[in-house]
């Protein structure tokens, strides 16, 4: 809770005006029944219109400035609770993009979603109705006992008593209440994450004619999710009932003391019939209680998954910033017995691998699949953190470099080429922010994709839909090799990028690479790609079995061989040979 | 410190067009439509509460008693307090007391009870939005989700429904109260004065301007808040999505700017949202009071003329307060009825899209296919782009093995995608044994095939349910089986727990070649009469490759098959080979008939070969 409260800070100034301003109205609120009794009593009952007019204007004017105020203060309230939410989101969204590969399997995609849009907006609402309205009800309450006090000692100890039995409960409440809304939102989630599976997989689901099968899936988290609301909103519901219960009890202990006390002249009338008067308003600002404690819980419930995030510690340690020594100037790679698990999976991927890849070289990786090729790539950029061993770019360990520079002078090409919602040339400035015309041109002649983007009616102002859906794989893959060309990277990695690209093609784009002095390493199941490498590795069950030019895997690896025989045919092979 | 107090006022103006209040689309105004006007969605959304019609009448009934307790319980003390106290009888009082005790009980008993089956009814409501919604989805055809970006799609079936969610929960039970109470107090003031009641309704009009004046813009704001929080929802989804490719070109910044400014918008419609909607109780408050002193002042004049009493007065001035109160409840509760129609719009608007099975009611079903394809001069263009593929025909025959053979881009994948119906030809006709598949049902078409798209995808859950997915009533022994097949089960079996590993959403651990073997032995558990193979084995190392394509040789026997394959050695066993470019046939043939012919295959297959040789 008192997290939620530190968001606030910034808008200190707006909450004060706020919280004032709401003083003012309720001023005026406390000081109209003094006004309508002044035009009653002396005005209406003594015939007096001059009075009720000069009452009257009064009130009027009061009503006016308790206008103003109500007004104002809805500025500042949506101030605060637009900004403080707008902030959350900042930080959250911030928060996530430092994250390392590892914090994600913590917080899938879909819960994330719904903490930054959801749950903010959760903390928003609360915090604009608790600046309007929140401080009215204590007040009230506080303002009633007190002046039951005065009234009669004896009788308005039977607030005394119940008032901290009533605020215990409603605590209680806040919090009990605040565990079930925040297995609301975790159901939240769920609903959250079959949809994003749905929409993500709807060729397939199509393809399969699964739609009766995941109807039933989302039904049940929907379900699901409406079983946990029922519970928290009925058991959340049950606080005003209570409330009215205790308060009307309490009207019963006055009235009942109070005969007592007006039979052996502890009371008098008039005192009793005042302080139930408190007790009934009392009654009314508790169920203004209620409803903040409504909006408490839910938002303690969503502080909560918003602080779990912000407080979600990132495993990947970033170097600090080395004036002379994070530049990669030759792009010399080496891996000395490298070791990696993913996180929370037991299995080693990669594991005790060495190799060099010296600057300006080209190297291929060849394995099975499941080999480790990809999880070894993956420690180049460092995306994931060693278990063990080092790897070594120009003399320099990766973890002490700086995590921006070391990825800003690698180009990386994934396996599955994910490209962004905008146009062609907004995704080819994610390579390089201040890429010219020319320079674009001249990497996706590289990429080879240059004609295509030609033909487009738009040229490289064609939009590209969501995840590239109006390209072809062979394109998405060429415009994601040109994204990382554009950059002029010292080290180019490539993860079977060229895998739909026919041979002729990609026998331009390798010799296109050749006018880039980068050091290349590209995994790749073709043999037409390897044999001009300089180095090939050939990986089994996450180390290095062998290692050589073509020539002399041919003649040394019978792995190699193998693997050289499959893609020709037998015959071929041997005829080649 | 004046700064941080002026800053309220200085927010940048939101532009209000009262005129045009629908949502500019862009690419689909006309379906838009249905779902414009708010009368119509608040039909919708009553059309939904009143599934549960008697339990909202019982919620109806519980407020009815609750009101009445409410006035009967001040009711009774007053009178024990005239009766009792005052007489010092204290025999009677303990009746009187019990009695109210009852009263007391008996009210909390009933706002517990309305609210009780309220939530019920609200949360049946919202689940069944919900439900209804996913289902809609699912019958929409693929560009729909072309056009969308997912997470908006996902903010709707969460924000947007949860938006109805909360207005259900309390507004229901407020306006039947408020209803309740004022039509209560109205009579009673007409009874002591219809003058005075008519004095007091003149505040009306002004409400109502007032009321306007808000709503209009807050309707507006709470849409335009609705679909900037979509739309920031959709940046949040592509950017989680796409976190290797943020991370590794170290685009953290840029993309935090870009959600700065998607964020930005979202600040500003929801400060001037929520600072209008916030004017409503001050208004409404405001103008109590000057009723209170109109009712004052025009009676005072009165009482003094001695057209009525001062007695009338005193209570008139207690009705009034009574009947503005409701009204307030009523104005604040239109106000969040607003907001609820602003997200049920979003709903309703994807509700109202064409749905696949609405239009194919009159299709007939595919049954027992034998697998005779033929493509009849078939064109197709992505929303009237330039065409991907142009008069296409060919003609694949019971069990032939045809495969698709060209650079990127040449439009193999779009003519399997026609095949599959997940986009329709603008021109030409498709069929399966002579008949049209354009009017066969899609999903009985699909029926008759087996796919390993280009795209393989895994489901959160187990290994197992993952390839169970290709026929949900397959045994655990069919599925090791198809995972043999497939050449995936060595590898399943060294997981931690084998069949029952759990893939998690990243997919972490599970590399893009295992996954294509899991789609494999997806399909290779469907029986299908056509199967379709779109670059199944792209990412799969060629050894592995060579062993899969007996498990495959066997699946195509006797089944007509479409191949996409850039490796040409998998698909030299091709009855026929369909060499595309540019969207067209180029040439036609087997392997050796296009060897021969020395063309663009030939040239394909010699610069693969060559280049392989060295």
């Amino acid at each position: 809770m008192k997290r939620l409260f530190s968001f606030l800070g910034p808008y200190r100034v707006a909450v004060y005006v706020a919280l004032f301003l709401t003083i003012v109205e309720l001023t005026v609120e406390l000081l109209q029944p003094l006004l309508m009794s002044k035009i009653i009593d002396d005005g209406i009952m003594q015939n007096d219109l001059s009075v009720v007019m000069l009452w009257g204007g009064v009130m009027v004017g009061f009503s006016l400035i308790a206008f103003a105020a109500g007004v104002i203060n809805s500025f500042y309230a949506a101030l605060a609770s637009q900004y403080t939410g707008f902030d959350l989101r900042t930080k959250l969204f911030e928060k996530v993009q430092s994250f390392a590969f590892s914090n994600f399997s913590q917080f899938p995609t879909s819960s994330l979603m719904t903490r930054m849009t959801n749950d903010v907006n959760q903390i928003q609402n609360t915090i604009f109705m608790s600046l309007r309205i929140m401080l009215r009800a204590p007040l009230l309450v506080i303002g009633s006992i007190i002046m039951a006090l005065f009234v009669n000692v004896q009788l308005a100890l039977i607030l005394v008593v119940t008032i901290p039995f009533l605020i215990a409960f409603l605590v209680w409440m806040v919090r009990k209440a605040g565990k079930m809304f925040k297995a609301v939102q975790a159901r939240v989630d769920i609903v959250n994450n079959v949809v994003q599976e749905n929409l993500t997989a709807i060729r397939l689901i199509k393809a399969f004619i699964r739609r009766k099968y995941e109807s039933n899936r989302f039904t049940i988290a929907s379900d699901e999710l409406r079983v946990k609301t029922v519970k928290a909103l009925r058991l959340i519901e049950a606080t005003m009932p209570v409330i009215l219960l205790v308060m009307n009890g309490s009207i019963m202990a006055v009235l009942w003391f109070g005969s007592v006390g007006v039979n052996n002249g502890g009371a008098s009338v008039g005192e009793v019939v005042a302080i139930v008067n408190y007790v009934t308003r009392m009654t009314g600002a508790l169920s203004i209680f209620s409803m903040i404690v409504i909006m408490f819980s839910r938002a303690r419930a969503s502080a909560d998954r918003i602080a779990d995030v912000l407080d979600e510690e990132v495993d990947l340690k970033d170097a600090d910033d080395q004036p002379n020594g994070s530049r990669i100037t030759a792009g010399e790679i080496q891996f000395d017995r490298v070791t990696f698990r993913y996180p929370n999976k037991e299995k080693r991927v990669v594991n005790g691998l060495s190799f060099q890849a010296k600057a300006g070289d080209r190297v291929a990786v060849l394995g099975a699949t499941g080999a480790g090729k990809t999880s070894m790539f993956q420690l180049i950029p460092r995306l994931y953190d060693l278990d063990d061993g080092t790897i070594w770019i120009d003399g320099q360990d990766i973890r002490k470099m700086k995590l921006s520079y070391l990825r800003r002078q690698i180009g990386y090409v994934p396996q599955e080429a994910m490209l962004f919602t905008g146009s062609i040339h907004d995704n080819l400035l994610w390579g390089k922010e201040d890429a010219s015309l020319d320079e674009m041109i001249q990497a996706v002649k590289d990429a080879q994709i240059y004609h295509t983007i030609e033909e487009l009616p738009n040229g490289f102002d064609t939009r590209i839909g969501q995840r590239g859906v109006n390209l072809s794989g062979g394109q998405k893959q060429r415009l994601s090799i040109a994204r990382a060309l554009i950059r002029k990277p010292k080290i180019l990695l490539l993860d079977d990028s060229t895998s739909a690209l026919d041979v002729k093609t990609e026998g331009r784009l390798l010799d296109a690479l050749r006018t880039y002095s980068c050091t290349t390493i590209m995994i790749t199941q073709k043999m037409s790609t390897t044999m001009n490498a300089d180095q090939i590795l050939l990986m089994e069950n996450g180390t290095i079995s062998a290692r050589g030019t073509h020539e002399e895997l041919m003649r040394s690896s019978s792995l190699y061989l193998k693997i050289y025989e499959s893609q020709l045919g037998k015959e071929e092979a041997t005829g080649a040979r | 410190m004046l700064d941080k107090l002026k800053e309220p006022f200085q927010q940048e103006k939101f532009k209000i067009n009262t005129e045009t209040t629908d949502e500019k689309g862009g690419s689909q105004p006309q379906t838009t439509k249905r779902a414009q006007d708010w009368k119509g969605t608040l039909k919708r959304i009553w059309d939904y509460l009143s599934e549960s019609k008697a339990r909202l009448f019982l919620v109806l009934l519980m407020v009815f008693f609750s009101s009445l307790f409410a006035l009967l319980g001040p009711f009774i003390v007053g009178m024990s307090i005239d009766n009792f106290i005052v007489t010092e009888e204290t025999t009677g009082l303990k009746w009187v007391l019990l009695s109210l005790a009852l009263i007391y009980v008996l009210h909390s008993l009933s706002v517990w009870l309305q609210h009780y089956w309220m939530i019920q009814v609200a949360q049946q409501t919202v689940y069944k939005m919900r439900t209804n919604l996913f289902d809609h989805l699912h019958t929409l055809p693929i560009p729909f989700f072309d056009k969308r970006k997912h997470g908006d799609l996902m903010s709707r079936l969460t924000n947007d429904i949860e938006n109805v969610s909360n207005t259900l929960n309390s507004s229901v039970i407020q306006i039947f109260a408020s209803i309740l109470t004022l039509i209560g107090t109205l009579s009673v003031m007409f009874y002591l004065s219809p003058l005075l009641t008519l004095i007091t309704l003149t505040i009306v009009p002004v409400m109502v301007y007032g009321m306007k004046w808000i709503t209009k813009r807050t309707g507006v704001l709470f849409k335009a808040q609705q679909k900037n929080l979509g739309e920031l929802n959709g940046y949040i989804q592509e950017t989680m999505s796409g976190q290797r490719i943020i991370k590794t070109f170290s685009q953290e910044d840029k993309v935090i700017q870009e959600f700065g400014e998607r964020n930005i918008e979202l600040k500003k419609v929801g400060f001037w949202a929520q600072t209008i909607s916030g004017f409503i109780p001050k208004l409404m408050n405001m103008l109590n009071n000057f009723s209170f002193a109109i009712i004052a002042g025009v009676g005072g004049v009165l009482a003094i003329n001695g057209v009525i009493t001062i007695g009338v007065i005193v209570i008139f001035a207690e009705y009034a307060r009574q009947f503005t109160r409701p009204l307030n409840d009523l104005a604040n509760q239109f106000n969040t009825l607003l907001s609820a129609i602003a997200g049920a719009e979003r709903v309703f608007t994807i509700m109202d899209e064409d749905n696949e099975l609405i239009d194919e009611r009159e299709k007939i079903e595919l049954n027992n296919v034998k697998g005779e394809v033929v493509f009849e001069d078939v064109s197709f263009s992505y929303e009237n782009d330039e065409e991907t593929i142009s008069g296409i025909s060919f003609q694949a025959d019971v069990g032939e093995m045809v495969a698709f053979v060209g650079p990127t881009g040449a439009g193999k994948t779009t003519i399997i995608s026609l095949l599959s119906r997940f986009y329709d030809p603008t021109d030409g006709v498709i069929s399966i044994d002579g008949v049209d598949t354009s009017s066969v049902k899609r999903e009985s078409l699909r029926r008759q095939m087996a796919f390993v798209l280009q795209d393989s995808f895994l489901f959160q859950g187990t290994i197992r349910e993952n390839i169970r997915y290709g026929r949900l009533n397959a045994t655990d022994e069919e599925i090791v089986e198809a995972a043999k097949s497939a050449n995936a089960h060595s590898f399943i079996e060294q997981m931690p727990d084998a069949y029952d590993t759990e893939i998690d959403a990243e997919g972490g651990g599970i590399s893009q070649g295992q996954k294509q073997l899991l789609s494999i032995a997806r399909a290779l558990l469907v029986d299908p009469s056509i199967l379709i193979l779109d670059e199944a084995t792209s990412s799969i190392d060629t050894i592995t490759e060579l062993k899969i394509q007996e498990a495959l040789q066997r699946l195509m026997k006797g089944r007509t098959s479409f191949v996409i394959a850039h490796r040409l050695n998998t698909i030299q066993r091709a009855d026929q080979i369909l060499v595309l470019e540019e969207g067209q046939i180029i040439e036609k043939g087997s392997h050796d008939q296009l060897l021969g012919e020395n063309g663009f295959y030939s040239d394909l297959y010699y610069s693969q070969l060559k280049s392989e040789v060295g």
